[in-house]
């Protein structure tokens, strides 16, 4: 049990095939009750505050001072329209959309281009460079340096450089595609050079499409990263009208100190993209996330 | 496996030229940085370009071992560790829990699934401000709570109860990748084993202790080294639910950036020579702390 690569498959096998481990088949023993107890228990730790927080988010601010844990008794669907109005929501989710489609696809393309060429052998040293990038997961706490680099070359407070520095935090995304290389032949790449096909065709034609699912992952984990970012973006822009949308509900946490009502619905607009995707792509996150982490 | 000179795609330049695209990014932005670190650690570069920087040797270490830094800094390390530590042992412990109780035929255990992995994906903003919200000392939940037992508190104002609270919420947080790391390796873990020790009338504990725990300890390896490392260098939390220079919860990684850059927006004029020399510091402490920590996991996973 010594081997490099402690845990497997990132990605879970369908529910019915996965074997009971402590409990029997028989159905209601004491075990089975307490594990449903606990299970419930579990479940309200996690739901409760997001619970609590939809709640808040719908009650007029005297609600909210009168019975601040009571279930909502008047919800107040201006709370968002009136969140999203005092806070320039507008511009800061549209500042975080573009830095996060345009960091995250750079940032995978930026793997593509470098793990294929490492993985096949195309320059020089691969091995070095596998090593590199492996190194670079173990790197010192580099905000200072990159402020500074940031303000020598003028990308301080700049949307271009912010993008850059965040798209180059590639992290473990050429290893993941020179791992997901070695399980598609060499063969596919002689077959579509003999039809004629160039490198960079192939790099980004027919790569893409064979390689879709570690693609994605890339791009999730980035994007999660770039959009959840909050202290990349405070060191590198001073100009309000640059922020994510982070920063602009940190900001606004300090103006509305005590209007919860306005706050919650304010951090209800920024989690509401990210539980949208969720709900969508849950079982594909998960593995995505757990894959990048164990990887490393 | 072929050699690594040959060639399928005619010219060799192209895929070179391309690759130095993508790496010189990553270099200049990920690779200089660190070790210019090192570097700028012996000078007393500041945040406001056009000042003059000279070297100034080992000074920004002497600084930090000073008479008049080191209370603060043993303060920071000793905060480091306490959240380190606490962080990492109930992660992997709750974790470890939930994922056996998870992985048992139990109707819902998906939808239970998905919300403590919830977390993973909303980030340290929305999840400190939801917490903000439950220990609102004003009126919220926790104040309710703490009222029934006729006490108040200004939770993450309270120096005694900060760091607690913030440990809480870290692994809170934390805990959804761990989980799932436990639950794919005992999904990795044959059934045929549970078989045999049934027919050796082996007990749930025994099962338990005799053959998920050994067959496991990989996944624990595996998650104690990404909390180590991970919580050694953590402050987006913190810096989100108490401020950037709340003394109860400053730890190291919180002081690089308080240093380097006031805590508040925009620079002050104070040495990133000193901030760097901080990260240096850091780095040497989590390199040695999750080497050593490999090191015994690995022995154990051999013994056990």
């Amino acid at each position: 049990m010594t081997t490099a690569v402690p845990v497997a498959a990132p990605s879970l096998p369908p529910v019915e095939s996965r074997p009971d481990t402590v409990v029997g088949r028989k159905r209601f023993t004491p075990l089975v009750v307490v594990s449903y107890v606990l299970m419930f228990l579990v479940i309200v730790v996690y739901a409760y505050p997001l619970v609590f927080l939809v709640n808040t988010a719908l009650k007029s601010n005297t609600e909210f001072l009168v019975n601040p844990t009571g279930l909502v008794q008047a919800p107040q669907l201006g709370n968002f329209a009136a969140a999203w109005e005092q806070g320039s929501f507008s511009r800061y989710v549209l500042n975080s959309v573009l830095y996060t489609l345009v960091a995250a696809s750079l940032g995978t393309v930026m793997s593509l281009m470098i793990g294929f060429p490492v993985a096949r052998g195309y320059v020089k040293h691969p091995k070095v460079w596998q090593g590199v990038f492996a190194a670079m997961l173990f790197l010192p706490n580099t905000l200072v340096t990159v402020f500074q680099l940031a303000l020598r070359m003028s990308l301080y407070d700049t949307a271009l450089g912010y993008i850059l520095i965040m798209a180059s935090g590639v992290g473990l995304g050429p290893l993941l595609v020179a791992g997901y290389l070695n399980s598609i032949p060499r063969e596919i790449d002689e077959a579509a050079a003999m039809d004629g096909a160039g490198y960079l065709r192939y790099l980004f034609t027919f790569l893409p499409k064979l390689m879709a699912p570690v693609l994605s992952t890339i791009f999730i984990l980035q994007a999660i990263g770039v959009w959840n970012d909050i202290i990349l973006a405070t060191i590198l822009f001073t100009d309000q009208a640059k922020w994510p949308v982070t920063l602009g509900l940190f900001a606004f946490k300090g103006t509305y100190t005590s209007e919860w009502s306005l706050l919650s619905a304010a951090t209800l607009i920024v989690a509401a993209p990210l539980l949208l995707v969720y709900l969508f792509l849950q079982r594909y996150l998960v593995a995505s996330v757990v894959g990048g982490a164990v990887k490393g | 496996m072929r050699s690594s000179n040959y060639i399928v795609f005619g010219q060799r330049w192209t895929a070179q030229l391309t690759f130095a695209i993508g790496i010189s990014l990553v270099v200049l932005f990920s690779l200089i940085p660190a070790v210019g670190i090192l570097v700028i650690s012996f000078t007393d570069i500041r945040s406001l370009p056009y000042l003059p920087t000279s070297w100034v040797g080992i000074d920004n270490y002497l600084t930090f071992f000073s008479a008049a830094q080191i209370g603060y800094n043993l303060a920071a390390l000793k905060n480091t560790f306490v959240f380190a530590l606490a962080v990492t042992f109930f992660q992997n412990t709750i974790a470890l829990l939930i994922a056996v109780l998870l992985n048992q035929r139990l109707k819902g255990r998906n939808f239970a699934r998905a919300v403590v992995f919830l977390p993973t994906i909303l980030g340290v903003t929305v999840i400190g401000l939801i917490f903000s919200l439950i220990f609102n000392p004003s009126a919220g939940p926790a104040a309710e709570l703490w009222a029934a037992f006729g006490r108040s508190t200004a939770f993450f104002g309270d120096p005694e109860l900060a760091m607690t609270l913030v440990i809480f919420v870290q692994v809170w947080a934390g805990i959804g990748v761990a989980v799932v790391i436990y639950l794919a390796g005992l999904q990795a873990i044959p059934p045929e084993l549970y078989e045999v020790a049934d027919i050796d009338g082996a007990t749930s504990w025994q099962k338990l202790r005799y053959v998920t725990i050994p067959l496991l300890m990989p996944s624990v390896t595996a998650n104690t080294l990404l909390c180590i490392i991970g919580s050694l260098q953590s402050y987006q939390l913190i810096y989100v639910l108490t401020g950037p220079s709340n003394p109860a919860t400053q730890v190291l990684s919180l002081a690089i950036f308080t240093q380097g850059f006031g805590g508040a927006q925009g620079g002050t004029v104070q040495s990133q020579g000193y901030a760097a020399a901080i990260s240096m510091v850091q780095f040497v402490i989590v390199a040695v702390i999750s080497l050593a920590t490999l090191a015994y996991l690995r022995r154990k996973e051999t013994v056990l």
